[in-house]
């Protein structure tokens, strides 16, 4: 079966547990080689963050388990990649046009 | 990972998420103090009453003590329950989900049960220390000793309190210490001249 290699999640979290307790349970999981956790919106008892996770083999389940054990709720998926390599998203004419690049 | 290292790491998640530390710090000062000024009241009216018997005042002071911890234990839990869930409601408004099953929601109940542990011993611990000389008189004979030895130890009970409450204000911990005296001394005072026998 394929493999997740990057996964990037929009979720809503708590203040309490920190993104440091997130950081640390999410690349406590198996195949995963790194996670950035940022935070880009504040609110009086939650944020916003998103969550990058990097690895051999991302088992979306494990993560949601932790996400749903922490209080968090995912908003969204933003980005994934799977396969032997990570591959970045293609720039294409369109992009260049609408970034005037 | 041994058992109990992962009973203190989740001990400390938990201390993280429902700051437990503070809330119980400020009970057992609470309660302690309720607990030894209570029993300075019971000592005082067996006192006053002409009371001679170590026996009946193991007896009152134990069930009183017994008493406020279960009073202590009682009303801490069903308060801080009550508190707490009404934070995870809130939260959960936010969030819009179920928090009951998940590390927040178990450090929030387990909040409530440490908090209303600490505050159901504290004073069952504080007026059972001053009580203790009387499990003593035997040993010395004279149980008005007991009455002073108590008394005196239900200051000193009172002084290290508030030289507990002073270190954690960071203010003069002899002065915090004297202050709590004063409580436990007007307590003294006043049930000396309010029982029958007194003033």
């Amino acid at each position: 079966m394929g493999k997740i290699r990057r996964l990037v999640l929009d979720v809503l979290k708590p203040h309490q547990p920190t993104i440091i307790e997130w950081a640390r349970q999410l690349s406590d999981l198996e195949g995963i080689d790194a996670v950035n956790v940022n935070v880009y919106e504040i609110d009086q008892k939650v944020e916003n963050v998103k969550v990058t996770i990097q690895g051999r083999d991302i088992s979306y389940d494990g993560i949601l388990e932790v996400i749903r054990e922490n209080g968090g709720s995912l908003h969204s998926i933003d980005e994934v990649v799977g396969g032997t390599l990570i591959i970045e998203e293609s720039i294409t004419l369109q992009d260049q046009l609408r970034t005037g690049g | 990972m041994n058992p109990l290292r992962r009973w203190l790491q989740q001990l400390k998640e938990y201390e993280d998420i429902a700051q437990v530390g503070q809330i119980a710090r400020r009970y057992f000062a609470m309660n302690a103090f309720d607990g030894v000024l209570t029993m300075i009241g019971v000592l005082m009216g067996n006192y006053s009453a002409g009371v001679e018997s170590a026996r009946v005042i193991i007896s009152t002071g134990l069930a009183t003590s017994m008493a406020i911890g279960v009073s202590g234990f009682w009303g801490a839990y069903f308060t801080e329950s009550a508190e707490r869930k009404r934070d995870l409601d809130d939260l959960e408004s936010y969030t819009l989900t179920d928090l009951n099953e998940t590390k927040i929601g178990r450090a929030s109940r387990a909040a409530a049960i440490v908090v209303s542990l600490v505050d159901g011993l504290a004073p069952f611990l504080a007026a059972l220390v001053v009580l203790l000389p009387f499990f003593f008189t035997s040993l010395w004979g004279e149980i008005y000793h007991s009455y002073y030895l108590s008394l005196a130890m239900a200051l000193g009970a009172l002084f290290a309190l508030g030289a507990f409450l002073g270190a954690i204000s960071r203010e003069n911990i002899a002065l915090t210490g004297v202050k709590m005296i004063g409580a436990g001394l007007l307590a003294m005072v006043l049930g000396y001249l309010l029982s029958p026998f007194g003033g």
